[in-house]
């Protein structure tokens, strides 16, 4: 192979202001989650209720012209805080942010520890901080289009539909619960996704663990519940704790009888842990002492 | 100077790595020598500002070493020992991503990747993934992506290893292309003694965490020591003892061969009159040429 055909150059460009740098490393990770095999169509069939939920907020507008569909079910087309809230908190949606996260998270630091790549990025002028955001922001990303987006979405087609701002007049907190409520998801999702990432270098083992760990806790919390039948169990489930926050922000009844902030505590506490695990584990070089 | 440094001490818990070491690198290729543990990795970690030292200051293109270690970051280039990638990219991907890191626009940084890549010999596989590279692309590809931003010091981490012959000379070519043609400062660390012999006129040698030598390598060869070499007749284990015990260092070769260090202080005279109190017939003397893997075996031990 010949070397130096072209020769060394020097480059005279100008290096850009330290605004950004996690950029790259977020539009890396969108890119690559979309090259992987069956993601789209995960992520579009992940849509389908915002779709369908959409629909409902058309239908709930043209009650009269849809009554041949509706029949019985018109009370259940009612837009008001519990119809966004069972959008937020069904089951459906949470399960497929956890595959989602199958996707775009498992690999984020587990390849980047498997690679050796570490020491790639701290050798440029990027710092830890830098290299969470950039990861982080990967999941924000796909987490934000299936929560955040859908939700105000939800709002203004409400608003546009009916042609009056009557909605948000009888609701003007919804607009907040929605942003507050995707925020925790988000928040939660990425730091549950990055933790779970670095503490392995396979992939795979990642994988389940993202998902292990949530539907096992799930598990854990029926068991316990039909032994005990104590509704406190309900705290070892992540994705009961994620129900229960999600029904306090919309203002709504939570479905155990267990304060709700016992489940924020919970939530703050993985976040915290993984915090301090990433800490340790996202450095240029390993250093065993 | 571009790199300075001074009382610098760092330990892996109760290991000390490095213990008070001063350096003062002049311009073009340094290299950066010491056997297993001598600290050198540990070195090039703290002056890219990967570890904290426990102690000392120092100075990297007259950024500081402990505050200032982005901006080190941003005019250093770092091609590492351990084979290091990322997956699911290609060569041109992968450099001009690495390239964006150390802040270049990303039009500019994807134009700057073909040339770099152009220039490592890697223009027909640029397009291929990295994870089918051989060995010997896979350094090319690493000394690309230091090179990417057009750093103005390099520090380049056992560059040779793993390399076949052919390969060896052609990274060692573009080593010397840089430092030599390009104003651009290589510090280069490794184990192959003629690689650094080849492309470095200056050294620095590490031994046991501290600074064992440094200097140019031809100030080096000449004032440190006399090398002879000697075949002898009778019991040499006794004469290898008597000559340890003037303060010589005695390497045995295995066709039989001493190589004999001796102190600038001693003359020949001096080994025959040992040869002739322990009754040892000399049957080979030589005086050597001096090489730097003579050098390094005299400072750091032949063992």
């Amino acid at each position: 192979m010949p070397i130096r055909e072209k020769g060394y150059t020097h480059w005279d460009g100008e290096f850009q202001p330290k605004k950004f740098f996690w950029w790259p490393i977020t539009r890396y990770g969108i890119k690559l989650t979309f090259k992987k095999k069956f993601f789209k169509f995960v992520f579009f069939m992940t849509l389908v209720p915002a779709v369908v939920y959409l629909a409902g907020i058309y239908v709930s507008e043209r009650l009269d012209d849809f009554s041949f569909m509706i029949r019985e079910s018109a009370p259940l087309l009612q837009v008001n805080p519990v119809f966004f809230k069972s959008y937020f908190t069904s089951e459906f949606l949470l399960f497929m942010i956890v595959i989602i996260m199958l996707f775009c998270g498992a690999g984020l630091i587990s390849d980047d520890l498997k690679y050796n790549s570490l020491q790639l990025y701290f050798s440029r002028p990027i710092t830890k901080k830098d290299y969470f955001i950039g990861k982080s922001a990967v999941i924000v990303f796909f987490l934000s289009i299936l929560t955040l987006i859908p939700g105000l979405i939800f709002i203004v087609m409400k608003l546009i539909f009916s042609g009056s701002f009557k909605f948000l007049a009888s609701y003007p907190w919804l607009p907040f619960s929605v942003i507050g409520y995707s925020a925790f998801l988000t928040c939660f999702f990425a730091f549950y996704t990055l933790f779970l990432s670095s503490v392995n270098k396979n992939r795979r083992y990642v994988s389940i663990l993202i998902f292990g760990l949530y539907v096992f806790s799930d598990i854990l919390f029926g068991i316990f519940f039909g032994i005990f039948g104590k509704q406190y169990f309900a705290l070892l489930s992540i994705k009961v704790n994620l129900q229960q926050v999600g029904a306090c922000l919309f203002g709504q009844k939570t479905p155990y009888h267990v304060p709700w902030f016992y489940s924020v505590l919970i939530i703050t506490g993985i976040c915290v842990l993984a915090v301090s695990v990433l800490k340790k584990k996202i450095k240029g070089v390993e250093i065993i002492k | 100077m571009s790199v300075e440094i001074r009382d610098i001490c760092f330990s892996y818990g109760k290991i000390k790595a490095l213990d008070g070491i001063d350096l003062s690198l002049p311009k073009g290729a340094v290299g950066l020598l010491g056997p297993n543990g001598a600290g050198k990795s540990t070195l090039l970690r703290i002056l890219l500002g990967f570890l904290t030292p426990d102690r000392g200051e120092g100075q990297v293109l007259g950024y500081d070493i402990k505050t200032q270690q982005a901006m080190i970051r941003k005019f250093v280039g770092y091609m590492p020992e351990d084979d290091c990638l990322i997956p699911s990219m290609d060569a041109v991907s992968f450099t001009s991503y690495l390239g964006e890191l150390s802040g270049m626009p990303r039009q500019e940084a994807m134009k700057r990747a073909h040339e770099v890549l152009f220039y490592v010999g890697l223009e027909e596989s640029r397009y291929r993934n990295l994870e089918t590279y051989s060995g010997g692309m896979k350094q090319r590809l690493k000394f690309a992506q230091a090179i990417v931003h057009d750093p103005k010091l390099i520090f380049l981490d056992e560059p040779t290893s793993g390399l076949d012959p052919q390969g060896r000379k052609e990274i060692l070519e573009l080593i010397m292309d840089v430092s030599s043609k390009k104003d651009i400062q290589v510090f280069v660390s490794s184990h192959i003694l003629s690689d650094i012999e080849s492309v470095c006129s200056y050294v620095v040698i590490l031994n046991k965490g501290k600074l064992a030598s440094q200097g140019k390598i031809s100030d080096l060869k000449q004032i440190n020591y006399s090398l002879y070499e000697i075949k002898t007749k009778g019991d040499s284990e006794d004469f290898v003892k008597r000559l340890r015990d003037l303060q010589c260092k005695v390497e045995e070769t295995q066709d039989g061969i001493m190589k004999v260090y001796l102190p600038p202080d001693k003359g020949p005279q001096e080994i025959f009159k040992l040869a002739a109190e322990g009754k040892n017939q000399i049957r080979h003397f030589v005086k050597s040429q001096t090489s730097l893997e003579d050098v390094f075996a005299s400072l750091v031990g032949v063992d």
